[in-house]
């Protein structure tokens, strides 16, 4: 028996994805029906529902297209970035365990690699590791918008610490100086 | 004084949206009650605000505040275990309508006496229900029973689960140094209770929530939950002891 849908069907299924049919879920659960085995459709019903705000399905689809293929490394990767933006750290870390089994220089392992630096507050790491994913990922062009949107935050985010860290400096130096002032018998200005 | 805090880098990538569907997927399909509470502490306040908000619509009725804010709470646990994540309604509209039906039905259901009777009085009938022991030397009795209540007043309103950005209610400068210290200490022994324990003193102290309230929340029984604050206060009263020299 053939567990996997034609690609024709799978193509008509993307191609409902990106109309405004807005009939996309009834086509994949129709597949579905016919193709309970096929972990592409069950990746792509959970795409659909977490694009549609129904995220609880939209878990349960993902996990289950890891479940029925261990190594579909892109919805594997997808269901560990849906559980990170869950706030779910630890069960993204432990979805995404079996990436580092990838080829060396694989743009999912630096991708993985980058999230893990994020979830450690560790902004330098994560900012070279998901550049040198989003250089090496010839594929797959969203993943990298999505890579370059959390650089960004990042970025963001330093350069508020930055100014934070300067407008302290700014303040002791006056307190330093206000002090000195004192003792050398000035009156600061 | 608000400080101000750096997001970490879990936060950045956080969706709220996601982040409440993944409390709602634990509390129920996952059977974790930790969830539960997190739920309700968040909508808490929107509880609170459509109590008040009633209140003030009318004008001169026997009712006190307090006993809208416990018909609010009640109607929140209700939406709480009602509430299909699912359907894709917010929980907010959702539960907005039930709180309000429900201080419309508990408002129309207290008898007079219960009106007269306060819901404050009722809270502390209750604490002293759960720490009276019979049996003992009645001195020794009276003296832990005179710990324990004034470990409840201490406990009232310390903010213990207030968000970090809320005002900050602990005691002013005003207040006299032992009278703080003792409160940060008694603060931080709350966050050693094992959690049950932490949950009972959380709720009812902090959100001024009656036992049985507390137990709904819990899905424990009310004596239980009665058999937990007694736990804890002796526990804060032992700790203090030592801690404090």
């Amino acid at each position: 028996m053939t567990t996997l849908c034609g690609d024709a069907d799978l193509q008509a299924l993307m191609e409902a994805m990106r109309s405004d049919e807005h009939d996309e879920i009834a086509r994949a659960d129709r597949l579905i029906s016919a193709f309970p085995e096929d972990p592409r459709l069950h990746f792509l019903r959970g795409s659909i529902l977490a694009s549609i705000g129904r995220p609880i399905e939209a878990l349960s689809s993902l996990k289950k297209a890891v479940a029925l293929a261990p190594d579909f490394a892109i919805a594997r990767f997808q269901l560990g970035f849906f559980q990170l933006t869950s706030g779910e750290a630890a069960d993204a870390l432990s979805t995404w365990g079996p990436i580092a089994l990838l080829p060396e220089g694989h743009y999912l392992r630096f991708f993985v690699g980058g999230l893990t630096h994020l979830i450690r507050d560790e902004f330098d790491d994560c900012v070279t590791r998901l550049n040198e994913g989003i250089a090496a990922n010839d594929e797959n062009p969203a993943l990298n918008r999505d890579m370059q949107l959390i650089i960004d935050q990042v970025g963001e985010i330093k350069r508020a610490a930055a100014r934070d860290a300067a407008e302290e400096e700014d303040g002791s130096t006056s307190a330093t100086s206000f002090l000195l002032d004192q003792l050398s018998g000035r009156r600061p200005n | 004084m608000t400080v101000s805090r750096d997001p970490s880098g879990l936060e950045l990538v956080v969706d709220p949206v996601r982040a409440e569907a993944s409390l709602w997927r634990r509390f129920r399909f996952e059977d974790d009650l930790r969830c539960r509470e997190t739920l309700f502490n968040r909508y808490f306040k929107l509880a609170r605000s459509v109590a008040g908000r009633l209140f003030r619509a009318r004008p001169g009725q026997r009712l006190e505040r307090a006993d809208f804010d416990q018909f609010a709470c009640e109607g929140l646990l209700q939406a709480l275990d009602r509430y299909d994540p699912l359907r894709g309604v917010p929980f907010s509209a959702y539960a907005r309508r039930r709180i309000t039906g429900n201080i419309a039905d508990g408002m129309s259901s207290m008898s007079e006496i219960d009106a007269q009777l306060s819901h404050r009085h009722r809270m502390e009938q209750e604490r002293l229900r759960s720490l009276a022991r019979t049996g003992d030397d009645p001195l020794a009795a009276l003296s832990e029973l005179a710990v324990g209540l004034a470990l409840g007043l201490m406990l009232e309103g310390t903010g213990l689960i207030e968000p970090a950005d809320a005002p900050d209610r602990r005691p002013s400068a005003y207040d006299s140094l032992v009278w703080r210290e003792t409160l940060a200490l008694l603060v931080a022994e709350i966050g050693r209770l094992p959690e049950n324990e932490a949950i009972v003193v959380r709720q009812h102290y902090d959100h001024g929530l009656p036992f049985a309230s507390v137990a709904q929340l819990m899905n424990l029984s009310r004596g239980r939950v009665s058999q937990l604050h007694r736990a804890a206060l002796e526990r804060l009263r032992k700790r203090l002891r030592t801690n404090g020299g």
